[in-house]
């Protein structure tokens, strides 16, 4: 895709462009990076939030729910598969 | 991801901006122009979609066909006053998604995957998957069933929910994306014009508010009725998707107040909706009776056909092309929450702002569980009319373990700081968990104890 980002970064590298003409560019990518919040860029979002310590009560409640969960799949599963026949 | 380089002046240390920040920037850019100047119809406008798109998507082919199921089974009696407090339930899920997304700037299966560990990110991806995949088939279902009042096969039905997925994605922006899948879900409400087509009885309507009568048939049936009911409400694809594309859109702390005006509008515009479809079923029940007999009259072009001769040829072909309408916009949501899912999960780029270069994942996610649901329906001798059915009853199943991971998050006050959720909203939202959870795990028990007889029905 030709974004903006991508043809202001072609302008920017290009030796042939002369100071005055990059200074409205530059204007308009600093523009660009102030409408998005810090954490909203996608080299903030790609860093992984801190892993949450979940209690022992938690996790064996998470892991019950999971089981009886899974469980009740399975018998409406069967179910539906008995219907068919 | 790729990135580009962009000039920032030396000291201030900014990332490099990557070609989907610089697209979201430049949509943010309207927002803040909007904000600023104090445009606030301007503004609302730019903020609305995700929650009205996760509302009405969910207003789809089986949701519409369970709804008028209910009212040419059991007339107008408690179903008008319970489809709306289920999406006022559906709220509160909804809101929590939003303000989640919209705080974090991180998708549903992203934030689960990295927060409590990897099993339950692709637990959570599992159950999505499955009832994503079922719930596709059916919408190709009812987008075959539409077609069908107009004498057109399944091949067109296929053709036209591809032909569909890859035209929403071909712009590269989410903007774009947002605004076409927004358009077409406005036409759900055909049903509210198929509801006034078969002309109602105002009284028989304004009675039904009080919750009764209560349907009757057996305790099976009842919970068959609730499971459907409810996975024609919330379901875990809305949770990924209207999340996810929060983050996506690139919504804002500051705009989590319109956030919760986008969801409710949906909420309520998906109710409405919703009993206009069970109002138009209803008029197939004439002196207390089903015209057509039983379910099976859905597996063809049944149902419009029914409602044609019962209030109309207009009744019957705006109730047809109502269900390709809810086909179509469920096929593009749940693709883009299952191309979410599996971005996240993944930990690669998972936006419409990337280019498919960029997020081969995304893209091949999206297109490739529409195309594995389309080609169950091209499968001769297909249980077709049973997916359908049971595509919601499997997401109510599957359902309450997203919803306490989701509870968790939105109260994870390392994450979500002054936004976790206040102790009220816990209330509702373990309320609600707990009633979706007992209705499904209930008709699950009951169903099995049938069908291997250890108990009568």
């Amino acid at each position: 895709m030709n974004t903006e980002a991508s043809v202001m970064n072609d302008a920017h590298h290009d030796p042939g462009i002369r100071e005055r003409d990059l200074q409205p560019q530059e204007r308009f990518e600093d523009e660009l990076i102030m409408h998005l919040e810090r954490d909203q860029f996608v080299a903030e979002t790609s860093r992984p939030v801190p892993r949450a310590a979940l209690s022992a009560r938690a996790t064996a409640g998470l892991w019950a729910l999971r089981v009886f969960v899974v469980l009740v799949s399975l018998m409406v599963i069967y179910t539906f598969i008995d219907q068919l026949r | 991801m790729a990135t580009t380089e962009v000039a920032v002046s030396p000291g201030l240390l900014l990332p490099p901006l990557t070609e989907e920040d610089a697209v979201r920037s430049w949509d943010r850019s309207r927002v803040h122009h909007a904000r600023g100047h104090s445009k606030r119809w301007r503004l609302l406008w730019l903020l609305v979609g995700p929650g009205i798109l996760a509302m009405l998507g969910e207003n789809d082919g089986p949701s519409m066909i369970a709804y008028a199921s209910d009212g040419a089974q059991y007339g107008l009696g408690f179903f008008v006053p319970f489809i709306p407090v289920l999406f006022a339930m559906a709220y509160v899920c909804q809101e929590m998604c939003m303000r989640v997304g919209a705080v974090t700037h991180r998708g549903y299966g992203e934030l689960v995957l990295q927060r409590y560990g990897r099993v339950w990110g692709w637990f959570g991806a599992g159950d999505l998957t499955l009832t994503n995949l079922v719930t596709l088939v059916a919408e190709f279902i009812s987008i075959r069933v539409g077609l069908a009042y107009f004498h057109l096969g399944s091949g067109v039905a296929v053709a036209l929910g591809l032909a569909l997925v890859v035209f929403t994605l071909s712009g590269g922006r989410y903007w774009r994306w947002e605004r076409i899948v927004l358009g077409m879900a406005l036409f759900n409400g055909l049903f509210l014009l198929a509801a006034i087509l078969v002309k109602p009885h105002v009284g028989a309507l304004v009675s039904s508010l009080a919750f009764s009568p209560f349907p009757g048939g057996s305790f099976n049936t009842l919970l068959l009725l609730l499971a459907s009911t409810i996975g024609a409400t919330v379901t875990p694809w809305m949770i990924f998707f209207q999340q996810s594309a929060c983050a996506d859109k690139g919504m804002t702390p500051r705009d989590v107040k319109h956030g919760r005006y986008d969801t409710a509008v949906g909420a309520v515009l998906a109710a409405i909706f919703g009993v206009g479809a069970l109002i138009a079923g209803a008029a197939l029940r004439v002196g207390g009776h089903q015209v057509i007999s039983g379910i099976q009259g859905f597996a063809g072009a049944g149902f419009p056909q029914a409602l044609g001769h019962v209030a109309g040829g207009a009744a019957g072909s705006v109730f047809a092309l109502g269900l390709i309408e809810a086909g179509a916009v469920a096929i593009l949501t749940i693709s883009a929450s299952t191309a979410y899912a599996a971005g996240e999960c993944v930990g690669v780029s998972h936006s419409f702002n990337s280019s498919p270069r960029n997020a081969i994942v995304f893209y091949a996610a999206n297109i490739g569980v529409a195309l594995l649901a389309a080609a169950v329906i091209l499968i001769p001798g297909a249980p077709l009319l049973s997916i359908a059915l049971n595509a919601n009853v499997l997401a109510t199943v599957l359902l309450p373990v997203s919803l306490v991971l989701m509870v968790m998050l939105a109260n994870d006050k390392g994450l979500m700081g002054a936004w976790a959720n206040k102790r009220s909203t816990n209330v509702i939202g373990v309320a609600v968990i707990a009633f979706v959870g007992l209705c499904g795990a209930a008709y699950g028990i009951d169903s099995f104890l049938q069908t291997i007889h250890l108990i009568g029905s």
